[in-house]
């Protein structure tokens, strides 16, 4: 480990900062996202061009707007799989509110936003007043918001959306894709909230030690029910997004979604049993995996061979990680 | 008490949103709301032959509403040369799409000056196959085919590939009409709707009570048959008793689990189940033959001939009713070269199809493939797909 890192550096303690950069998690994420994307540039000419690019940052974002909430919830030993019902319930309701009860388009879209929060802050409730595991709590709503987005819609879809309401999700602002900029915003704000605020760290002390972390007199129940309602307003938002950029609302939006979600946080090196983890490795696996996704198919590799392309990558990234953190923790 | 106050609420509120779609609806569950346009009642073929003439000449009015590839300077020279397509199905790994994909393939053996590679995402998933047609656009194709997920979501990206030059004709599942030039109509939606229909009838009388198993209430062609056969029964056999509707997922398991779900629920009352695709034919069939109710219960759906051979052959289903998808793929891709060639332009009332002859045009901008196939014992095993 010692001779990775060549002795030319003058300061040592900047030297031993690079290493550490890179090999810390979200260092070897990158390294390898570096080398795919590399990799997939030889392959073919149209991968990494700017138009492509940007357009894979439209295909992600909503993906990557989720995928915050999820890292807060995963830190703190818990998960949300409701996340994409509650993106299917809030188109729905955005489309029936608007094209059935009459409401103006921005207030459809306010009301879609605060009935996917407000899933989400239901799923907070139980989860500390009644105490069921979030697991179970947020697999019963993934059926529960999926039927409610399919009894609500009674199977119709809203469509015929005026010309502005694309702009967010088929639209660009100073040539990058609207919503990419929303993105761009959320992952620094909440990156910051994570990394340097008592909110980040009370999440972090919340998933090495909830019992330790109720006795140092931190207020649990309230930071859980506030990253639940946060999960479910994100993915209200994603929600939106998705329906300005398809132009029509369905009941069987974002199905499965939950998964691509995990997948990238996970991926990302945010344990599954709580206590680590942070955004900047959260976005390197959500683009990761979008531009594998994307530079695979480029490259003539057909849809069935992708995902297993994609499996194989995401369980050697975690191995290779593995390896290299705990060859750190042992030197 | 502040915060059962609060919590009882929520339940209130959580019921309060359950309660709402409870509304009276009159059609059957998982059919839309579109306009129907129910054939004339009869078993005869030759009746439904005329309705397809009155129809060609009913739609030969309409004007073509098809969209238009963008010209490049080079788009003449594409006559007669060789050709890249993709084909992008809702989905890959079903019988179905293998079987158009079979039939896009022996076209561009016909053809000579044609190839075509199928690829599509392993769910039928709106996004991912965004996602795919995105990024052969980005790659460089002659021209995309496609069985569109959803008919308005599929559509910007098709409008996308329409600008750079890319020929768009769809197969199967239609997107808006402008999204793309043509589209291969397999069978017109009242003509499936009176075949399932008239099966049922004629096996199980015309007071016969049902059950339907289908794909989700939301997809496009299933949602268009149930209105149609909710429109024809009402005219024709109004003593058909509608029990439920059952969603399905095109999921093999789950259609099995429907199946038994209906058998279950209403077991002597049940008379037969319309499967709407083809998932659930043979998996609801499957369900009719281990309960032994074959003499009771009769399964009439959409399938492929290959899944259906089994349950045919040894009685337990009497219809299969279908199009030749082999036949839908072979015709898209006669259409695509025509269109690349400029043999085909809006405004054309037919095109030959090779082996298939003159296809018409209809409603605008589509071509029909025929009247409905119904597999039967005789038939059946003459088919392998």
């Amino acid at each position: 480990m010692a001779t990775a890192e060549p002795p030319t550096a003058r300061n040592p303690s900047l030297s031993e900062k690079l290493r550490d950069l890179i090999f810390s998690q979200e260092g070897v994420l990158f390294i390898i996202m570096l080398i795919s994307v590399l990799f997939l540039a030889t392959r073919t000419d149209k991968f990494l061009t700017v138009d492509n690019l940007l357009q894979q940052g439209r295909f992600m974002t909503e993906v990557g707007l989720i995928a915050i909430p999820m890292t807060y919830i995963i830190i703190t030993g818990g998960i949300d799989l409701s996340v994409g019902s509650i993106l299917g319930l809030t188109a729905i309701v955005l489309g029936w509110t608007w094209q059935e009860l009459g409401f103006p388009l921005p207030l459809a879209i306010v009301t879609g936003i605060a009935s996917g929060t407000l899933a989400g802050f239901v799923n907070g409730l139980f989860i500390v007043r009644v105490g069921v595991p979030p697991l179970i709590m947020t697999l019963a709503t993934l059926a529960l918001y999926r039927g409610l987005a399919e009894g609500i819609s009674e199977a119709k879809s809203a469509r015929g959306y005026p010309e502005w309401f694309f702009q967010l999700g088929q639209g660009e602002f100073l040539s990058i894709p609207t919503q990419l900029w929303l993105l761009i915003i959320a992952v620094i704000v909440f990156g910051i909230v994570l990394a340097r605020t008592r909110l980040g760290r009370a999440l972090y002390s919340i998933g090495n030690n909830e019992t330790a972390a109720r006795f140092s007199g931190l207020t649990v129940n309230r930071y859980l029910l506030f990253i639940y309602s946060f999960s479910g307003f994100m993915s209200a938002v994603a929600g939106y997004i998705f329906v300005s950029r398809v132009s029509t609302t369905r009941s069987d939006m974002g199905t499965g979604m939950e998964l691509d979600v995990i997948a990238a946080v996970v991926l990302g090196g945010t344990s599954i049993f709580g206590g680590t983890g942070s955004i900047p490795g959260t976005i390197i696996g959500v683009v990761l995996i979008q531009l594998l996704k994307n530079g695979l198919a480029l490259s003539g590799v057909t849809s069935d061979a992708t995902i297993v392309v994609i499996g194989t990558v995401l369980i050697f990234a975690i191995l290779v990680n593995n390896f290299i953190q705990h060859r750190r923790g042992e030197s | 008490m502040k915060k059962t106050f609060a919590i009882t609420l929520i339940l209130a509120l959580v019921l309060a949103l359950f309660a709402l779609p409870i509304s009276a609806q009159d059609r059957w569950d998982g059919a839309d709301d579109l306009d129907v346009n129910p054939l004339a009642c009869g078993m005869g073929d030759e009746m439904m032959e005329d309705d397809g003439d009155d129809m060609e000449e009913e739609m030969e009015m309409m004007e073509y509403d098809g969209g238009m590839a963008a010209m490049g300077d080079d788009m003449d020279d594409m006559a007669g040369m060789d050709i890249v397509l993709v084909d992008v199905p809702k989905l890959v790994g079903i019988g179905y799409f293998a079987a158009t994909t079979l039939g896009q393939q022996q076209a561009a053996e016909e053809l000579g000056n044609v190839s075509v590679t199928t690829d599509a995402p392993t769910e039928a998933n709106i996004d991912d196959q965004i996602q795919v047609i995105d990024s052969y656009i980005t790659a460089g194709v002659d021209g995309i085919l496609f069985a569109a997920n959803d008919p308005v979501a599929i559509a910007p990206v098709l409008r996308k590939a329409l600008e750079s030059g890319i020929h768009v004709v769809g197969y199967d599942a239609n997107s808006e009409p402008d999204a793309r030039e043509w589209f291969v109509n397999q069978a017109e939606f009242n003509g499936i709707a009176k075949a399932l229909v008239d099966s049922l009838a004629d096996q199980m009388g015309a007071d016969a009570s049902f059950g339907i198993v289908t794909s989700t209430f939301t997809t496009p062609n299933q949602a268009r048959w149930i209105a149609e056969m909710w429109a024809y029964a009402g005219e024709c056999y109004p003593d058909l008793e509608w029990l439920e509707t059952l969603e399905a997922q095109e999921d093999a398991v789950l259609s099995f689990q429907q199946a038994q779900t209906l058998l279950n629920k209403y077991g002597e009352d049940l008379d037969g189940i319309f499967a709407m695709t083809s998932v659930a034919t043979p998996n609801s069939a499957d369900a009719v033959q281990q309960a032994g109710v074959c003499e009771d219960v009769a399964v009439v759906g959409l399938a492929t001939p290959n899944g259906m051979k089994p349950y045919v052959n040894d009685g337990c289903v009497r219809d299969v009713i279908l199009w030749n998808p082999v036949d839908l793929g072979y015709a898209a891709v006669y259409v695509m070269r025509a269109v690349v060639d400029g043999e085909f332009q809006p405004g054309d009332a037919s095109i030959s199809a090779g082996r298939l002859g003159e296809l018409v045009v209809v409603n605008g901008s589509e071509v029909l493939l025929g009247p409905p196939f119904v597999f039967t014992a005789d038939n059946i095993n003459d088919f392998d797909f």
